[in-house]
Parts: structure tokens; C-alpha cells; sequence
């Protein structure tokens, strides 16, 4: 089954070598297309058109289009994703110091969803031909129709503001060291045993977390549900009821694990959308993810930033595809074998 | 002695419009320890319904609403659902119809039945493993171990049946319920499975219910028969005699509309329209099989007939058993008559090779679906291709109409290279194919009219909508449907009627040859027997040859006058019918001919080994 794994991450990793030319290419052409001039915004205002001129030669804009791509695919290729021109620094840095905290948001919030989505959906299922049912589907379609940023401003509102339990800016409480180790703060903060880093960290998490985390379980909740009333109908069920094991088993032991199979899928692909969700809740609560370097970046029409930015949520999102199919060669037998 | 399982007066019903409609009907039997009691009818006479009843796993709406069905003196309706549960998997199994599906595909064999013995006192892990190993080893299955570790999918149809029947019996249960045990199977596996199900019922002493649309396989295995039909016992005693001296006419019309493998050939008794519906019975006075029945007469209409002993424990529900052995079909001999002399089909050195698990870099292995196939189909002549699931019949089907191509060889069709034309169009004027299962073969969006005169929207033949209705009535007579079908949906029909309109749009175009992939397989005996005199007249009146692909040889035999015996994607046999059935040289036609039981009742069945 390794060996089986490995060649499918391997196949994976060479066929997102083209897959990330194309997105980086149709980034590069788009992003040149807009109507903004990095030369003249990168100057002061009072800049007169000959020193936007010069500028505009140094960076290179002046070059026909397949020839700057050529050149930041050069540097891309040693590291160098350019500098950014309102933050004067290095693309690739700041994309390297933020993506941590954005990776640790979105995770705990796939967890979150993981956990409310699966019970939830075990629970709607449990629930059905009861009183109960129109009611815990109405709730679940609720649920489903509120978006990730509501989500954060009712937390916000409710929690934050009104019964101040939880902190709702930032990543910790002001005047706390950063450590910095892996770029994971709670994983840092753990490492150098500031505990009370750790404690301070986990709250700010809790809200932006729960936002994206309670946006994204609905869907889930009710894959499974409707995965395993097709399970259900399966011989393999009748057969496990007519040798008397009770419903609890049959729905834990027998039904959840092939009705997973159809969820995972799926929570694969919300994976990448949660990703990019990310963005807003990081706005919302302030949070320095990579969510708000792209706003700066979008609103300064910072091109080369956004053009690090953008490819970083390509990769992610193929990392991520790439282990939800290995773990779908994980649960499903069937596809182990050759 | 206690009875192992007593049915008193058993009445399964469902509320259909808000109206009780017995769906079983004042059904009794005796089932005593160690013996085998046949539940044989076709689909819809509620057979399975017994079974599911002794589980309470009715279907939605079915309860039982009168009578008793006692499992060793124990009502099984009040019992509580603890009780019941108890006494499922232990003292009752089941051995289902779908081997292949009804075992978990995410855990191995080792993993349900750990499950399972856990449940039932094996306290040790390593005492669960010893008995599941023994229990496997008796189910003949080899490498009983290494077989604990594996997963469902990596078993054949055959080997999932062996370990359900060896999880059933790992209990030493009183009871075990086989509802249609070999149906989904490949031929050659039913003695078999059959005798392995013998074997174990005779070891642990179980009590057998075995439900069955079989009557010849009932009357080998059972000590007792019960026929059911639209819910109540027409018939029932000892299994021999019901099949030796039939004395209600259902069971003489069945037993005559089932094609012989063996016997002098003959035209099948076709009764007429089909077993009535639950809604239909709803309003159905009279004995249930009046509307069918060649012995009717009018006080058959008046009243349900009483239970008649016309033997020693052999009941009939019937007031005209006195003329039941009187029902006879015509003898005919037509079959090769027609065939013509020009060559319509020449198949030389036909080859299909599969590369399956590559990737986008290449990789993955060759396998050959079809090794070397030559063969040639007459004008006119039914030709059957017989071999068991993965032998390649259903491959050659595919390369024959086009939908694949073959790897190396000829196709000769009328003189001209059929892989060589790519006018798809002509092609399927000349050569149509009829799908297996009927349902999924029509478009449920489509109205009647609309798929049989499909072909009619192509090309050069395209037709307007007046043509293709005048097309689709003639179609319809043809294969004797009224004219309002015309306007239905396939939701709206019944099986037999799905694949007569599959039969009709194969039609619609006069193609000269069709190509017909198990398309009797999951139909009742009454429906097949309609179907295959359908095609037996259709071939007489149309002018059409046949490569009729099946698994089933007494209807091969019935309808072809050549049959061609494939194994592993050869064509291992081929010769005309009788020759081949009767002086069997391959290895492997010799197993097909042995795997279907004798047409007489005391005849012994040598492949079912005692």
C-alpha cells in the first residue's frame, strides 16, 4: 500500500508542475492587464513622467509580455517572487511569514467542520422518519445558507462585543512575545513553553475558527447524511440487520466508514474553498494571515505580492487534493489493489 | 418433536390506498429440524416475504395482520425486538440472493466475521479466528487464513457465497433461511454451492428454508415444496411429487413454459399477461390465477378455492385439479428450419485486448477480454454464445455493433469489412443489439414512441414525427403490445414489457442481424417463455439472424440451432445445437450441460454430490 501511496503523490506533484505554469502564467497576463501602473504608484506623487518613465524601464515593464513573464519565472524558479512595491520587501518573505498562521486558521477550522459536520450528519440521519427530521433538516439548510463572513460577525457581535468572553483581534493579546520557531505559533509558543502564549493564542483562534469552521460543516453534514441513505439501501446493511446486530453498530460499524467515502471527496474539494475563505474572517478579526497581506496587496495593486499570493493558494490546494486522494486510497480497499 | 418453523393461517399485508392488501395470504407449513422446505414461485409471489417476515425486516408499509408465524413455538410478530435480536444470527441465518454485495466492501472477511462470533459468545479473539478458519475450511474455501485478510472485492461471486454460507452456520443455528442462494451466480457454481448448503444443513441438523423460482432445483434439494402465486400456497407437498404429478395448473403451466435441456423439444405454454400486482389483487375476486388459467370456468371466478388433498400431504388450491395433467404444449421441431445457406457473419481470428490500471504515464497491464474468436452466423440462423460471466461474450457483443474495436482480426458482415466502415449509421441499419437489462437501456425521459423509432432521427432515415408514429404501431404489433403503449413512459411498464419495446427499437430498422446480450436473464419463467416465442415469430416473419448471448442453456437450446462455448475468451466448442448438448468434447461445456438440473424429479443430479 506504500509503495501504492507513493507513486500516487509522486504522479500528483509532476502533473501540478504544468498545472502551476498555467495558473501562474494566466495570473502574470491578468494582473498586467489591469489598469494600474506599478512604476508611477511605486514613485511619489509628485513624480514627474520621465521619472516613471525611468522606473518603468528598471522594472522591466517596458519589455513585451511573454518576456516579463519569462523573467519572474526565472526568478520564481530561484526563489525569487520579486519585491514588493509597497512594502519594499521580498514577495516570497512576507508570503513565508504569514502563510503559517493562515494554514493554522484554515485547519482548525476544517477540524471544526469535520467534527460538527460528521455528528451533525450523523445525528440528521439518526433523526430520520422522527418528528424530529423537519425540523434538523430545516436547521441544517439554515446553517447552510449563511456564508463565512456572517458567520464571523455574528461570532463577533455575540461573543466578543456583547458578552466579551473571547478576544476578536489579532493572533495574541498585545504586549505577548512572538515566538518564533516554525512560524506555527501555537506550535512555537508550546516549544519555548510560554504557556500563557499558547492559552492566548488558542482564544484569539476560537472565533475566526468556529466562523469558517460552522460555514463549512453544513455541506458536509449533509453529504453524509444523504450518503448514507444510500448506504443504506445496500445488501450488505439488510444482511447485517437479518444477523441481529443492533442499529448502533450497523450505523457506526458498517455504515459510516463507506458512507465517509463520498465525504471525503467532497471535503477535499470545500478544503480549497475554505482556504480562500479564510480571507474575509482574516479581515474581520484582524487576524496576520495571508488573507490580509492579499487585501493590502489588492488595494495598493501590489503585482508582485499578489502574484506570490495567488500561486501559494494554487499550491495549497493541490497539496491538499493530493492527500485527500491518498487517504481515499487509505479507507477504500478497493482502490489498493492492483 | 418441536417444529423448527410453523406458519398458521400467515397473512402478510400492505396498506396500499388505504386498504389492507395481503400480500401473503393465509399461508401454512410445517418446517420440522433437518428438513429443506422449497419456497418456489416467480417474483411478486411473495416468497421472499416469508423470509423477511421471520426477521420482521418487512418492507415499508408490510406487516403481518393475521396468523401466527412460530419459530420453535416462539410468535415471532410479539416478540420483543431484544428477543429477536438475540435469536438473528444465532439461532436464524440468512444466506442471500447478491453475494457479492451483501458483504461489507470496507472490511475484510476476517473483520465481519470476528464481528460476528464476538456477538455470540467466542470470548478469545484467537478462539473467533480458529473458528472462522475452521468454519471457511468447511465451506471449502482454500487458503481459509490468508482468506481473513482479504476484502470482498478480491473474492469471485462464488467465494463471497461460501463465506456468508460459512458465517451462517458458524452458529450452529436451528434456522437458516437461502433466498435464491445461486440466482446471481455463474452455472457452473450452483451444484456446488448448492451441495455445500446440503452439506452443512445435514451436518449441523438445520432446519432449511429455501426459497427458489426453480422448481426443478427445489425438487433435487428440498423435502418439501410450497408454490406460491400472487401471495398464497397453490401448492404444496413433497417436492418430488408436486413436480413428478403437478395437480395445480399454475405449477403445470410453469413447469411447461420452462424450456428442457433434455427432453424432445417442444413450443413453451405461454400464459397469458402476467402475475396480477398487489393493486390488481386489491380488487381480484375469485381464485388468483383464474385470469391466466387454461382450466378456468366461471365458478373459478365465483370464489377462492379451498386447500383440495389430492395425495398424502400433497394439497392443491384448485377445484380442477382432475384436469391439470391434461395441459399440454404443442411438440415442434422449426428451429433450424429457416436457416439459410449464404454466410451473413464471418468473424475470422477476432481479437480484444484490454490495458487496464494505466496511468497518464503510461503503464498498466494487457488483458485479453477475447483471445481468438472465428465464427460464422448464417442468414437467418439463431446462433447462441454461451460461457460463464468474464469469458468474453459480452465483449464480442460490443466489437460485433461497433461500440468497440477490435485489437486484431476481421469482422465480415455481408461481404464487406465491418471494422472498416465508418459510416456508424449503416452499420447499426445492418446490425442492432438488444441490452440486457431493459430498464437501464431506455431513456426514462422518453415516451415509447420516441425510443423505438430512435434510429429513424438519424441521418438520411431522418423521419417526421407522422412516419414515426405509423413505424411505431407496426413495431408494437409486432411484439404484441396495444397501440397506447405508444405514449408511455418506461417508468410505466412492467419488466417483460420494457424488453419487448427494447426489442422493437432493435427493429425498427430491419437490421439483418441483432445481437442479443441475456435478454431473458432476469426475467420470470411465464415472461421469458412469452419473449422467446416472440422471437421465435419474429424470426419467422421478418428475416433476421441472431447471435443470442447467454448463460442459459436450456433456453439456448430451445431457440438456436448452433451454439458456440466460450471459457477464458476462447471459443472452446461450436457446432450445432444437438451435437454439442449431446456429445459435449470441451471440458468446460461438459460442466455447463451438468450444472442444470434433471427435467424429472427422481432422475439423479449427478453434479449435486451427496
Amino acid at each position: 500500500m506504500i509503495a501504492l501511496l507513493l507513486t500516487l503523490i509522486v504522479r500528483r506533484l509532476l502533473s501540478a508542475v504544468p498545472i502551476l505554469l498555467i495558473v501562474s502564467a494566466l495570473l502574470f497576463c491578468v494582473l498586467r492587464i489591469l489598469p494600474v501602473d506599478p512604476a508611477a504608484m511605486s514613485l511619489p506623487p509628485n513624480a514627474t513622467i520621465e521619472e516613471i518613465e525611468a522606473q518603468r524601464r528598471a522594472m522591466g515593464l517596458d519589455q513585451p509580455l511573454p518576456q516579463q513573464y519569462a523573467i519572474w519565472l526565472r526568478g520564481a524558479l530561484h526563489g525569487d517572487f520579486g519585491r514588493s512595491i509597497a512594502l519594499r520587501r521580498d514577495a516570497g518573505e512576507l508570503v513565508a511569514q504569514t502563510l503559517p498562521a493562515t494554514i493554522q486558521l484554515a485547519a482548525c477550522a476544517m477540524a471544526i467542520a469535520a467534527i460538527l459536520g460528521l455528528g451533525g450528519g450523523l445525528l440528521l440521519f439518526h433523526l430520520r422518519g422522527t418528528v424530529l427530521e423537519p425540523l434538523a433538516d430545516l436547521a441544517s439548510i439554515v446553517l447552510l445558507s449563511i456564508p463565512e463572513f456572517l458567520w464571523g460577525l455574528i461570532l463577533l457581535f455575540v461573543f466578543g462585543v456583547l458578552l466579551q468572553w473571547l478576544p476578536f483581534t489579532g493572533q495574541v493579546a498585545p504586549g505577548l512575545p512572538l515566538p518564533h520557531v516554525t512560524g506555527f505559533l501555537l506550535l512555537d509558543s508550546l516549544l519555548v513553553g510560554r504557556f500563557d502564549v499558547f492559552l492566548s493564542a488558542c482564544r484569539h483562534l476560537v472565533l475566526p475558527a468556529l466562523a469558517l469552521g460552522l460555514a463549512f460543516s453544513p455541506t458536509i453534514m449533509r453529504v453524509l447524511r444523504s450518503s448514507l441513505f444510500d448506504v443504506y439501501l445496500e445488501d450488505y446493511i439488510v444482511q447485517a440487520r437479518l444477523r441481529g446486530l443492533s442499529e448502533g453498530r450497523i450505523l457506526l460499524g458498517h455504515a459510516f466508514k463507506n458512507a465517509s467515502l463520498p465525504t471525503l471527496t467532497l471535503a477535499g474539494v470545500q478544503f480549497g474553498i475554505l482556504f480562500s475563505g479564510t480571507l474575509l474572517v482574516e479581515v474581520i478579526y484582524s487576524y496576520p494571515g495571508m488573507g490580509n497581506l492579499m487585501v493590502d496587496a489588492v488595494r495598493n495593486a501590489d503585482l508582485p505580492l499578489i502574484q506570490a499570493i495567488g500561486l501559494t493558494y494554487c499550491v495549497v490546494v493541490l497539496l491538499i487534493n493530493t492527500a485527500v486522494d491518498s487517504l481515499y486510497v487509505v479507507l477504500n480497499p478497493k482502490l489498493r489493489v492492483r | 418433536m418441536a417444529l423448527a418453523l410453523q406458519a398458521k393461517n400467515l397473512t402478510v399485508s400492505a396498506r396500499i390506498d388505504g386498504a389492507l392488501v395481503p400480500a401473503v395470504r393465509a399461508l401454512s407449513f410445517d418446517l420440522e429440524p433437518g428438513r429443506i422446505l422449497g419456497l418456489v414461485g416467480e417474483s411478486g409471489a411473495g416468497k421472499s416475504m416469508v423470509g423477511r417476515a421471520i426477521a420482521q425486516l418487512l418492507p415499508a408499509g408490510f406487516s403481518i395482520t393475521s396468523g401466527a408465524l412460530l419459530f420453535e413455538g416462539e410468535d415471532v410478530a410479539g416478540m420483543p425486538p431484544r428477543r429477536r435480536r438475540a435469536l438473528l444470527g444465532r439461532a436464524i441465518a440468512f444466506i442471500p440472493q447478491a453475494p457479492m454485495t451483501s458483504l461489507n466492501p470496507v472490511l475484510t472477511v476476517g473483520a465481519q466475521f470476528d464481528e460476528h462470533l464476538a456477538r455470540f459468545g467466542a470470548a478469545s479473539r484467537r478462539a473467533r479466528r480458529d473458528r472462522a478458519v475452521a468454519m471457511l475450511t468447511a465451506a471449502k474455501l482454500p487458503h481459509a487464513a490468508g482468506l481473513l485478510g482479504q476484502y470482498p472485492h478480491q473474492l469471485s461471486g462464488g467465494m463471497c457465497q461460501r463465506v456468508l454460507i460459512a458465517l451462517a452456520f458458524s452458529t450452529d443455528p436451528r434456522l437458516v433461511v437461502a433466498d435464491e442462494p445461486t440466482t446471481a451466480l455463474d452455472v457452473t457454481t450452483h451444484p456446488p454451492i448448492l451441495t455445500l448448503i446440503a452439506d452443512m444443513q445435514r451436518q449441523h441438523g438445520t432446519a432449511v428454508i429455501f426459497i427458489t423460482h426453480d422448481l426443478r432445483l427445489a425438487a433435487q434439494l428440498c423435502d418439501q415444496v410450497t408454490v406460491m402465486y400472487a401471495g398464497r400456497a397453490v401448492e404444496s407437498g413433497p417436492a418430488r411429487a408436486v413436480l413428478a404429478t403437478p395437480a395445480h395448473p399454475y405449477t403445470r403451466c410453469l413447469q411447461l413454459a420452462n424450456p428442457s435441456l433434455r427432453a424432445e423439444r417442444r413450443a413453451l405454454y405461454v400464459m397469458p399477461e402476467q402475475m396480477p400486482s398487489l393493486r390488481q389483487l386489491r380488487d381480484l375476486v375469485g381464485c388468483h390465477f383464474a385470469p391466466r388459467c387454461p382450466l378456468v370456468t366461471d365458478e373459478c371466478r365465483r370464489g377462492e378455492p379451498p386447500d383440495i388433498a389430492v395425495a398424502t400431504g400433497h394439497r392443491a388450491a384448485c377445484i380442477r385439479t382432475a384436469a391439470t395433467a391434461g395441459i399440454a404444449a404443442a411438440v415442434r421441431d422449426d428451429v433450424a428450419v429457416r436457416a439459410g445457406e449464404q454466410p451473413l457473419l464471418q468473424v475470422v481470428g477476432l481479437q480484444k485486448i484490454y490495458t487496464v490500471g494505466a496511468g497518464p504515464f503510461g503503464g498498466g497491464r494487457a488483458v485479453a477480454a477475447v483471445k481468438r474468436a472465428s465464427f460464422s452466423i448464417a442468414e437467418n440462423e439463431f446462433v447462441a454464445l454461451v460461457g460463464e460471466s468474464g469469458s468474453g461474450k459480452s465483449t464480442i457483443a460490443k466489437l460485433l455493433v461497433g461500440i468497440e474495436q477490435p485489437t486484431a482480426g476481421r469482422i465480415v458482415f455481408a461481404g464487406e469489412d465491418l471494422a472498416a466502415t465508418r459510416n456508424r449509421a449503416q452499420r447499426a441499419a445492418s446490425v442492432q443489439m438488444v441490452f440486457q437489462d431493459p430498464q437501464s437501456a431506455l431513456n426514462p425521459r422518453r415516451r415509447v414512441a420516441s425510443i423505438v423509432t430512435q434510429i429513424m432521427e438519424a441521418g438520411s432515415r431522418h423521419a417526421d414525427w407522422d412516419q414515426r408514429l405509423a413505424r411505431t404501431k407496426d413495431l408494437l404489433a409486432e411484439v404484441g403490445l396495444s397501440a397506447d403503449f405508444a405514449t408511455r413512459l418506461p417508468g410505466q411498464l412492467s419488466g417483460g414489457q420494457r424488453q419487448r419495446i427494447n426489442i422493437a427499437r432493435a427493429l425498427c430498422a430491419l437490421p439483418r442481424l441483432l445481437v442479443a446480450d441475456e435478454i431473458v436473464s432476469g426475467l420470470d419463467v411465464s415472461i421469458q417463455a412469452q419473449l422467446l416465442n416472440l422471437l421465435a415469430r419474429l424470426r419467422a416473419e421478418l428475416d433476421f439472424a441472431m447471435l443470442f448471448i447467454s448463460h442459459d442453456l436450456s433456453v439456448v437450446r430451445h431457440l438456436c440451432s448452433r451454439v458456440l462455448v466460450m471459457y477464458d475468451g476462447e471459443i472452446v466448442e461450436q457446432g450445432p445445437v444437438a451435437a454439442v448438448f449431446d456429445n459435449p468434447q470441451h471440458p468446460h461445456t461438459r460442466a455447463l450441460i451438468s450444472s442444470v438440473p434433471p427435467d424429472e424429479p427422481q432422475a439423479p443430479w449427478a453434479a449435486l454430490k451427496a
